[in-house]
C-alpha cells in the first residue's frame, strides 16, 4: 500500500495539468450529481413533511352551499367511509378570480377565507409566513408563491373576482399545502374580517363550504375525491363545486422541480461520462508513454496489482477531493437554486445538510472512476518486464498509407493533418463522444431557445393544450346572440366553442372534459398525438397518460358519466396536455350532449393581431353584461404562468451552454497535451525540416477538424431527430407523450459550424505550445 | 578562391545549465565555402553539434553574427529561420529522424512540398535521388520502421537534398549505423559532394573525417586548427598521413 | 488492433441479425392477445386490418374500430343521399339496405349479402338513422392479404438472417484461419530455421494476436540463444584484456625487488654477485623510472591573489563599468557582443582602481572607449588631467611607485601593479600612455577561445 502511494505521488507530480483538468471535470460532475440528488430526493420529502406539519388535508372540496346545508348532505357519507380519519366544514366564498402576476395573470378558483378562522384551522392549517406590522383596513393574505416585486407587503393588489374588480392591501403571505397555488385547482385567499364581510355581503360572490378531509392513507386520495364528488353532485345537482386531492397537488407542485432535476441529472451524467472518457484516455496514454518505466517497476518486483492500485489510488484520491469540493460547492449553489424552486413550488424549504445524497454522489463518482481506471489500466497486466524494457512494447507497423503525398492533390498541411487524423483513432473516438454529447446539449438549448425563449407558443401549446387570445364564458341562453355578434365583429378572426367541465370515468378518475364544436378550428392541431380528434358523437380523445394508466387503447370503448347519465364512447385518439395532470379528454359537442346540456359555454376567440385583447374583452364584457360569466385574457394568463418556466429555461440554457464550452475546452486541452507529448519528436523533426510554428499549429488543429466536424454534424443531425422523443421522455411524468417542438434548422447548422470553428480555434490556441518545441534542443538532447 | 557560403563572426553559444552559464562555443570566426566537404571534428562535448546547429539556423547563437550570402541569419526569428532552413539547408541526423507515421516517400515529399508546389517536379526529383542513393520503389512505399538503418539514412539524405539545398548539414550520419552501412552512407555523401554539393559534417570518427576536403578541429568551443586536404581520393596514403599528422597535432 | 476491429465487426453483424429477428418477432411477442370487447355492434373475431396509418405494431391484430366507426357514421349521415357518399376511410365496404340490395360499394368483388359476408368473415354492422335500422354495412375482411404480406415479410426476414448468418460463419472461418492456422504455419517455418542454426531472422508476430505472447516466447528463446553465442565470444575477448591489465600491474612490485637487490649488492661478497645485483638494480631503476614518470606531479606555487578566469559575455562589462564609475564621469559606449575570458571579480577590482585613480589625480570627465581587436577587447579610459611626465610612464605599473603629482593624495602605489598582475593572470594586458588631454589606460581583455 505504501508503495502504491509513492507511485501515485510520482504520477501526479508528472502530470499536474491533467490532474487539474480531471479535478475540474469531476468537480462539476459531483456538484451536479449532488444537486440533482438533493432536488430529487428531499424536495418531495419536504412536501410530505410540510403536509404533516400542517396537518394537511388529503381531499379538499369547495361546494357552493352554506355549511349547514353541506353538512346535512355530506356528513353521512363522510362519517361512514372507513378511509376518512377526520374532516371539517368551514365557511368560505368561492369564485373564479384573477390578478396580475409577473408579466401575466393568474386565473384560478379562489377560495376566500376569513382571517381569524383561516389561521386557526384544525385540518389543513394555514401557516403565516410574513405579515405587515399594522393591520390594514382592506387586508388580504396571499399564498407565499405569489410574493414578487409587484405583490409585496403593504402594496395594493387588484383582484378580478367574477366580473367585478376589488383592490386590497397585501397584509401578508401564508403557506398552505393544498390550496397554495393555482396549480392545485384551488387557491386559498385569506381576507381580514371586515373585507370578508364586505365581500360576502356584496352578493356576487357565492357563499360556499370548504370541505377538508384527512384520510388514513394518502394513496386513497384520488378515488376518495371522485367518490366525494359523485356524492356531492348527486346531493346538490346544480351546485358549483371544485375539488383537489393529495395526489394531484403533490404532483402538480413539483412539475418544474422534476423537469429541472431531470435536466441537472442528465447534465451530471454527461459530465461524468466525459470525465471518465478523459480519465480512460489519460491512463491509456500514460501506459503507452511509460511502458519502459512500468516494465522497470515490474522488473523491480512491483506486481501488476500494485501498479494498477497506484493508478486507482491516484485517481480515486483526486476524485474524492474533487467530489467533496463539488459537494461543498453544491451547498453554496443550493440556496440560489432553492430560491428559484420555491418560487415555483410555493412551499418554503430550509437548506440543510443531507447525508444520503452525499453518500450517493461519492459512491457514484468513485465507483464510476474506479471502474474506468480499472478497465483502462488492464493493459498494465499484459506488460512483460523483459519485453517492455527491451523495446518499449514495439508497435508493429502494418499501417496502410492513407494519403500518399506524391499522389494526393490535397495541400501539404491538410494532407499531413489528415494523416494525423487517420492514425489517431483513440483521439477521434474521444472527440466524437464529446462532440456527440455536446451537440445534444446544443440541440436542446437551440430547441429551448426557439420554443420557449423566443416564441413560447409551441411550449405553451404542449403544456397547456390549447391557447387563444380571449375566452368568453357565456350563458347558454345568450349563446346564439353571442355568436351572431361575433360573426359580425371585425376584430375577431375566429371563434370556436371550447368548453371544459368535469366528467367521471366510472372505475377511474374524474376527467376534465373539453368539448368543441369543430376541432378543425382549434389552434393547436398537434394536441392529438395519436389517432385523431373525435369527429362523431360517439367518439372521444383521451389524454395519453391517463389511457396508459388505465390500459385504454385507440379503438377501445370507454364509459363516461355526468349529471347522472352514462354513455359509451369510442376512443379515436390520444391527446397530451399537462392540464389537470393528464386527466383530460376531448368530446364533440354532440358527444357531450348525449350526457347533458351545460348551462354555459366557453368560447375561444382569436383576434386580429392589431386588436388589443384587454380593450376588446372590456367591450364584450359590457355588451354582454349579465350574460357573460367571465371574460379572460388567455394570453396574459399563459404568460403569467409560463414566466417561471421561461426564466428557468433561460438559466438552464445559459448554464448548459457555458458548461459545454468549458467541457470542450477541457477535453481538447487534454487531447492536445497528450498529442503534443506524443508527437514532440515528430514536431521537432518537422521544425528542423523548415516547418514554421504557424504551419504546425494549423496542421494540428486541422487534424482534429474532421472528427470534430463529422461528429458534430452527425450529433446535431441525430439529436435534432431524437430531441422531441427524448424531451417527451423527460416530460412523461406530467402527461406529455409526444413533443412537437420545432427544431430550428438554421440555428443548429450555425451552432454546428460554430462548435467546429470554436474547437478549431481552441486547438490552435492550445497547440501554441508547439512554439516552445525547439528543434535543436530536441535533436541534441537525444544525440 | 572559392565562393563564400556562410560566414560567422564571433559566434558564441551559451546554455544555462542548472543556474550556471555554460559557454559551448566561444568567439568562432569561420567561413564556409561552396563545394567544400567540411568536416568538423572534435571530442564529444567539444561543441561540434552546437556549432552545426547554429550554422544551419536550427538554433540562434547567443552572441555574434552569421551571414549567409548577404543575409544575416542570426537575427531572424524562429519562423524566419524555418523558412531559411527549408530553402537552403538539408539535414542528415545521427538518429535519422524519419517520421514513423509516414512512408519513406511521404517523408521526402513532406519536405519537398514545403518549398515547392510542383508536385510532379518534386516527385521526379525524389525518384532521381532515390535511384542515386540506391533505393528502389519497394523501399519508398515502406514505413521507416520497416527498413534497415542504412536504408533509412540514405532516405534521410534524399529528404535532405530534395530541395536542392545550398548546404547539406550532417550530424554524425554514421553514428547509429554499423560499419558496412556507414560506408554506404559516406560514399553517398562523397558522391553528392563530387557533384558540387556543399557538405558540412560533424563527426568524431576518423574514417568519416577522411572524406572531408577541409577538416576543422574543435576543442572546448574553439576551433583549434584546420587542415585542407583537397578532394577525397580513396586510398591516398599521403592524404591519410596529412590528416593523421594534423589530428595528432591537435591532440586527437 | 486489427483483430479487435474484426471482432467488433462480427459482434455488429450478430447484433444486426439479432435486431432483425427482434424487430420481426416483436409484434407477436409484445402485442399479445387482447380482450375482444368494445364495439357497438357484434363483430366477427380475428379479423385484421393492418394498413391504418396510425396503427402501431401492438394493435396490428385489431380491427381499426375508429375507421369502422367513421365508415358507419359517414354512411348513416349520407343515408338519404348515398350516391354522393364518399369513402373517407381506407376500408372497403358494401352498404345494403334491409332487403339486401346493394346501395353502395367501394369497389367490386366484395361480399354483397349477409351470407357471403359470413362466409368471408366480414364485419356486419347495423345502420341506424333516426332511431330505426335502415340497412347494414359489410366491412370487407382483408386479413388474407395481410397474412400474405406477413408471409412475404417473414420470408424476407429469414433470407436476411440467413445471409447475415452466412456472413457470420464466413467471418468466423476467416478469423480462425487468420488467427490460429496461419500463425502456426509461420511458427513451423520459424522452428525449422532455428533448427538449421539461423538465429538472425526474428519471428514476426502480431502482438495483438491470440498467440502473441506464446509466439513471443519462441522469439525470446531465439534471441536468448543468439545472445548466449555473442556473450561467449565477448568473454573470450575479455580474458585477453585481463591478461594485459595484470601485466601492467605487475610493474609496481618491481620497486621492492630493487630495494632487495640493493641490499643484496651491499652484502655481496664476490664481484660477480655484486655485478649481478647491480644489473638487477639497473633494470629495476629502468622500470621504476618508467613508472615514476607516470606518477610525478609538478605542483605549482599558488598565488595568494588567486585569479579564476572563465568565459563571460561582453554584455556583463557594462554593469561592471557602471559599478566602477560611481561618480558617473564617463559615458559607457556600446560594447560589441562577444565572449570574453577573465575573472569578473578581479576585473571589477581593476576598473574600480582605474576609475579611482582618475578621480584622485585628474578629477575630470573620463572618455571611455571600447574597441574590438584581433584577439581581445580593449577598454580605454582617458581623462583630461594632463597625464604624467613621459619619463615616469614606464614605472607607473611597478610596486610602490606613484606619479610626481601625488602630493596631497593618499595611496600606496600598489593599484596599477596589482591591476597589471590581474590582467596578466587573465592573459590580458594593461597599458598606460599619455593621450591628448590626459592619461590613457587601456585594459585588454582576451576574447575567449583565442589564445
Amino acid at each position: 500500500m505504501r508503495k502504491s502511494i509513492l507511485l501515485a505521488k510520482a504520477n501526479l507530480r508528472r502530470a499536474k495539468g491533467q490532474a487539474a483538468a480531471i479535478i475540474g471535470l469531476m468537480l462539476f460532475a459531483s456538484l451536479m450529481l449532488n444537486l440533482w440528488l438533493m432536488l430529487a430526493t428531499d424536495y418531495k420529502q419536504n412536501f410530505v413533511r410540510c403536509h404533516e406539519k400542517l396537518n394537511g388535508e388529503h381531499v379538499t372540496l369547495v361546494l357552493n352551499r352554506e355549511p349547514k346545508e353541506a353538512a346535512a348532505g355530506l356528513s353521512g357519507f363522510l362519517e361512514q367511509d372507513s378511509r376518512m380519519s377526520d374532516y371539517s366544514l368551514e365557511d368560505a366564498l368561492n369564485m373564479v378570480g384573477s390578478f396580475a402576476f409577473h408579466d401575466g395573470e393568474v386565473n384560478s378558483e379562489l377560495v376566500f377565507l376569513e382571517k381569524e378562522k383561516a389561521f386557526s384551522r384544525r385540518i389543513g392549517q394555514i401557516e403565516l409566513v410574513e405579515e405587515v406590522e399594522k393591520d390594514a383596513a382592506k387586508g388580504i393574505y396571499l399564498p407565499i408563491l405569489y410574493k414578487s416585486e409587484d405583490i409585496a407587503l403593504g402594496k395594493e393588489i387588484e383582484i378580478t373576482i367574477g366580473n367585478g374588480k376589488r383592490t386590497y392591501q397585501v397584509c401578508g403571505f401564508f403557506n398552505s399545502v393544498m390550496a397554495g397555488s393555482h396549480n392545485c385547482g384551488l387557491c386559498a385567499v385569506v381576507l381580514t374580517k371586515d373585507c370578508y364581510q364586505e365581500l360576502a355581503e356584496a352578493g356576487d360572490v357565492p357563499k360556499a363550504t370548504l370541505v377538508s378531509v384527512r384520510l388514513t392513507r394518502a394513496e386513497d386520495s384520488e378515488p376518495f375525491e371522485t367518490e366525494l364528488n359523485t356524492e356531492a353532485s348527486a346531493r346538490f345537482p346544480d351546485a358549483r363545486m371544485n375539488s383537489n386531492s393529495y395526489a394531484l397537488v403533490s404532483q402538480s407542485r413539483y412539475i418544474s422541480q422534476m423537469v429541472c432535476s431531470g435536466i441537472i441529472s442528465a447534465a451530471a451524467f454527461f459530465v461524468l461520462l466525459v470525465a471518465l472518457a478523459v480519465i480512460a484516455s489519460n491512463i491509456m496514454n500514460y501506459i503507452q508513454e511509460n511502458m519502459k518505466n512500468l516494465g522497470a517497476l515490474k522488473a523491480l518486483g512491483y506486481t501488476s496489482r500494485q501498479l494498477v492500485g497506484s493508478l486507482l489510488l491516484q485517481f480515486l484520491g483526486l476524485t474524492l477531493l474533487a467530489a467533496l469540493a463539488g459537494i461543498g460547492m453544491s451547498y453554496c449553489l443550493f440556496p440560489k437554486v432553492n430560491r428559484m424552486m420555491v418560487s415555483q413550488t410555493g412551499i418554503p424549504y430550509e437548506v440543510h445538510f443531507l447525508f444520503w445524497p452525499l453518500l450517493c454522489t461519492l459512491l457514484i463518482s468513485l465507483g464510476a472512476v474506479g471502474l474506468a481506471v480499472w478497465l483502462a489500466s488492464r493493459k498494465i497486466r499484459r506488460i512483460e518486464a523483459i519485453t517492455a524494457l527491451r523495446q518499449g512494447m514495439g508497435t508493429h507497423n502494418f499501417k496502410k498509407n492513407h494519403l500518399p503525398l506524391d499522389k494526393t492533390r490535397t495541400p501539404l498541411l491538410w494532407a499531413l493533418a489528415l494523416k494525423n487524423t487517420c492514425s489517431n483513432l483513440k483521439q477521434n473516438l474521444t472527440i466524437s463522444i464529446t462532440m456527440l454529447m455536446i451537440s445534444l446539449v446544443v440541440v436542446f438549448s437551440g430547441v429551448m431557445i426557439e420554443n420557449i425563449i423566443m416564441d413560447m407558443t409551441p411550449f405553451v401549446e404542449m403544456i397547456v393544450g390549447e391557447t387563444a387570445d380571449s375566452c368568453i364564458n357565456i350563458r347558454a341562453e345568450a349563446e346564439e346572440d353571442f355568436l351572431r355578434a361575433m360573426e359580425q365583429e371585425e376584430r375577431v378572426e375566429k371563434v370556436y366553442l371550447y368548453h371544459s367541465l368535469k366528467l367521471r370515468h366510472p372505475g377511474g378518475a374524474e376527467l376534465m372534459a373539453t368539448f368543441c364544436g369543430d376541432f378543425s378550428k382549434v389552434n393547436n392541431q398537434s394536441l392529438c398525438v395519436e389517432g385523431r380528434f373525435p369527429k362523431y358523437d360517439n367518439e372521444v380523445a383521451i389524454a395519453a397518460k391517463y389511457a396508459k394508466e388505465k390500459g385504454l387503447m385507440v379503438g377501445d370503448e370507454m364509459t363516461l358519466a355526468a349529471e347522472g347519465k352514462e354513455a359509451r364512447y369510442l376512443i379515436s385518439g390520444y391527446t397530451q396536455t399537462s392540464n389537470n395532470l393528464g386527466k383530460d379528454c376531448l368530446l364533440t359537442r354532440e358527444g357531450y350532449e348525449r350526457l347533458g346540456k351545460p348551462d354555459q359555454y366557453s368560447y375561444y376567440l382569436n383576434l386580429r393581431p392589431e386588436v388589443g385583447i384587454d380593450t376588446f374583452n372590456e367591450e364584450i364584457g359590457k355588451e354582454f353584461a349579465g350574460k357573460a360569466n367571465a371574460v379572460l385574457n388567455i394570453r396574459a394568463i399563459v404568460e403569467g404562468s409560463a414566466f417561471v418556466y421561461v426564466s428557468l429555461m433561460k438559466m438552464i440554457v445559459a448554464a448548459v451552454l457555458c458548461l459545454s464550452l468549458i467541457i470542450i475546452a477541457l477535453v481538447l486541452y487534454l487531447l492536445v497535451r497528450i498529442l503534443l507529448a506524443h508527437k514532440k519528436q515528430e514536431y521537432g523533426i518537422l521544425k528542423a525540416l523548415g516547418f514554421t510554428t504557424g504551419q504546425l499549429v494549423l496542421q494540428t488543429a486541422a487534424g482534429f477538424l474532421p472528427a470534430v466536424a463529422a461528429s458534430s454534424a452527425v450529433g446535431i443531425f441525430v439529436c435534432a431527430w431524437v430531441i422531441n422523443p427524448l424531451t417527451s421522455l423527460f416530460l412523461r411524468g406530467i402527461g406529455i407523450v409526444k413533443c412537437t417542438f420545432t427544431v430550428p434548422a438554421g440555428f443548429l447548422a450555425a451552432a454546428g459550424a460554430g462548435m467546429t470553428a470554436v474547437s478549431f480555434l481552441l486547438v490552435c490556441l492550445l497547440s501554441l505550445r508547439i512554439r516552445k518545441i525547439a528543434p535543436c534542443r530536441l535533436l541534441m538532447g537525444e544525440g | 578562391m572559392k565562393k563564400s557560403l556562410l560566414k560567422t563572426k564571433q559566434l558564441s553559444k551559451s546554455f544555462s545549465n542548472g543556474g550556471t552559464l555554460q559557454h559551448v562555443l566561444k568567439n568562432i570566426d569561420l567561413e564556409l565555402y561552396e563545394g567544400d566537404f567540411t568536416v568538423i571534428m572534435g571530442a564529444s562535448g567539444a561543441g561540434k553539434s552546437t556549432l552545426l546547429y547554429a550554422l544551419s539556423g536550427m538554433d540562434t547563437p547567443s552572441l555574434g553574427t552569421i551571414t549567409f550570402g548577404d543575409r544575416v541569419i542570426s537575427d531572424l526569428n524562429s519562423d524566419g529561420l524555418a523558412v531559411f532552413r527549408r530553402e537552403h539547408c538539408g539535414f542528415v541526423f545521427q538518429q535519422i529522424y524519419l517520421i514513423d507515421g509516414m512512408s519513406v516517400m511521404d517523408n521526402v515529399m513532406a519536405a519537398g512540398l514545403l518549398v515547392s508546389k510542383d508536385r510532379k517536379g518534386i516527385r521526379n526529383r525524389a525518384k532521381e535521388l532515390f535511384e542515386a542513393v540506391g533505393l528502389g520503389p519497394e523501399t519508398w512505399r515502406k514505413f521507416p520502421t520497416q527498413i534497415s538503418g542504412g536504408e533509412a539514412q540514405r532516405a534521410g539524405i534524399v529528404r535532405a537534398l530534395i530541395n536542392n539545398p545550398r548546404i547539406l548539414f550532417a550530424d554524425e550520419p554514421t553514428g547509429a549505423l554499423n560499419s558496412k552501412t556507414g560506408l554506404e552512407v559516406l560514399n553517398t555523401l562523397t558522391k553528392f559532394n563530387e557533384q558540387g554539393q556543399s557538405v558540412v559534417m560533424v563527426t568524431h570518427d576518423m574514417r568519416s573525417a577522411r572524406r572531408g576536403s577541409r577538416i576543422l578541429y574543435l576543442k572546448d568551443g574553439v576551433i583549434l586548427g584546420e587542415c585542407r586536404l583537397g578532394p577525397y581520393v580513396s586510398k591516398d596514403a599521403a592524404r591519410h598521413d596529412k590528416l593523421s599528422a594534423f589530428l595528432a597535432e591537435m591532440g586527437w | 488492433m486489427k483483430h479487435k476491429a474484426f471482432l467488433w465487426g462480427m459482434l455488429l453483424l450478430f447484433a444486426a441479425e439479432l435486431a432483425v429477428v427482434l424487430v420481426f418477432a416483436k409484434p407477436w411477442m409484445g402485442g399479445g392477445p387482447r380482450s375482444e370487447n368494445d364495439l357497438q355492434a357484434g363483430s366477427t373475431a380475428g379479423s385484421e386490418s393492418g394498413s391504418q396509418a396510425g396503427s402501431t405494431a401492438e394493435n396490428r391484430s385489431r380491427q381499426d374500430t375508429v375507421a369502422v366507426n367513421e365508415a358507419v357514421q359517414s354512411v348513416q349521415r349520407d343515408w338519404d343521399n348515398l350516391k354522393q357518399h364518399r369513402n373517407e376511410t381506407e376500408l372497403d365496404y358494401t352498404v345494403v339496405d334491409l332487403e339486401e340490395k346493394v346501395r353502395f360499394r367501394t369497389r367490386a368483388g366484395l361480399s354483397e349479402s349477409r351470407n357471403e359476408a359470413i362466409l368471408h368473415r366480414d364485419t356486419i354492422l347495423d345502420l341506424v338513422t333516426e332511431g330505426r335500422p335502415v340497412g347494414k354495412i359489410i366491412i370487407y375482411n382483408n386479413s388474407n392479404e395481410i397474412i400474405k404480406m406477413e408471409m412475404q415479410k417473414l420470408f424476407g426476414v429469414l433470407l436476411a438472417v440467413m445471409i447475415l448468418q452466412a456472413g457470420l460463419c464466413g467471418g468466423c472461418f476467416f478469423y480462425i484461419n487468420r488467427v490460429m492456422v496461419k500463425p502456426f504455419r509461420k511458427l513451423e517455418r520459424f522452428a525449422q530455421r532455428v533448427a538449421e542454426g539461423n538465429l538472425d531472422l526474428p519471428l514476426e508476430m502480431d502482438r495483438q494476436n491470440l498467440f502473441g505472447a506464446f509466439t513471443e516466447g519462441f522469439d525470446l528463446m531465439r534471441a536468448e540463444l543468439k545472445r548466449a553465442r555473442i556473450a561467449e565470444a565477448e568473454a573470450n575477448a575479455g580474458k585477453k584484456e585481463l591478461v594485459a591489465k595484470l601485466s601492467h600491474d605487475i610493474k609496481t612490485p618491481v620497486a621492492s625487488i630493487k630495494a632487495a637487490a640493493e641490499v643484496g649488492e651491499a652484502l655481496a661478497e664476490s664481484g660477480k654477485m655484486r655485478e649481478n645485483y647491480l644489473r638487477i638494480v639497473q633494470k629495476a631503476d629502468q622500470i621504476d623510472g618508467l613508472v615514476s614518470n607516470l606518477f610525478t606531479v609538478a605542483l605549482e606555487e599558488l598565488s595568494q591573489l588567486s585569479v579564476n578566469p572563465g568565459d563571460f559575455k561582453s554584455g556583463e562589462l557594462e554593469a561592471l563599468l557602471q559599478n566602477a564609475d560611481y561618480f558617473q564621469k564617463a559615458k559607457i559606449p556600446p560594447i560589441p557582443d562577444c565572449l570574453l575570458y577573465g575573472d569578473l571579480f578581479r576585473l571589477q577590482q581593476v576598473f574600480d582602481n582605474l576609475f579611482a585613480n582618475s578621480y584622485k589625480y585628474a578629477g575630470t570627465k573620463i572618455r571611455l572607449s571600447v574597441c574590438m581587436e584581433e584577439t581581445c577587447l580593449s577598454v580605454s579610459l582617458e581623462d583630461s588631467g594632463g597625464g604624467v611626465p613621459p619619463e615616469e610612464l614606464p614605472f607607473l605599473k611597478e610596486k610602490f611607485r606613484r606619479g610626481s603629482n601625488r602630493e596631497g593624495v593618499e595611496g600606496a602605489g600598489l593599484g596599477l601593479f596589482i591591476s597589471d598582475y590581474f590582467m596578466k593572470e587573465m592573459k590580458g594586458a594593461l597599458s598606460v600612455e599619455n593621450g591628448k588631454e590626459g592619461l590613457r589606460v587601456t585594459v585588454r581583455i582576451l576574447l575567449s577561445g583565442g589564445i
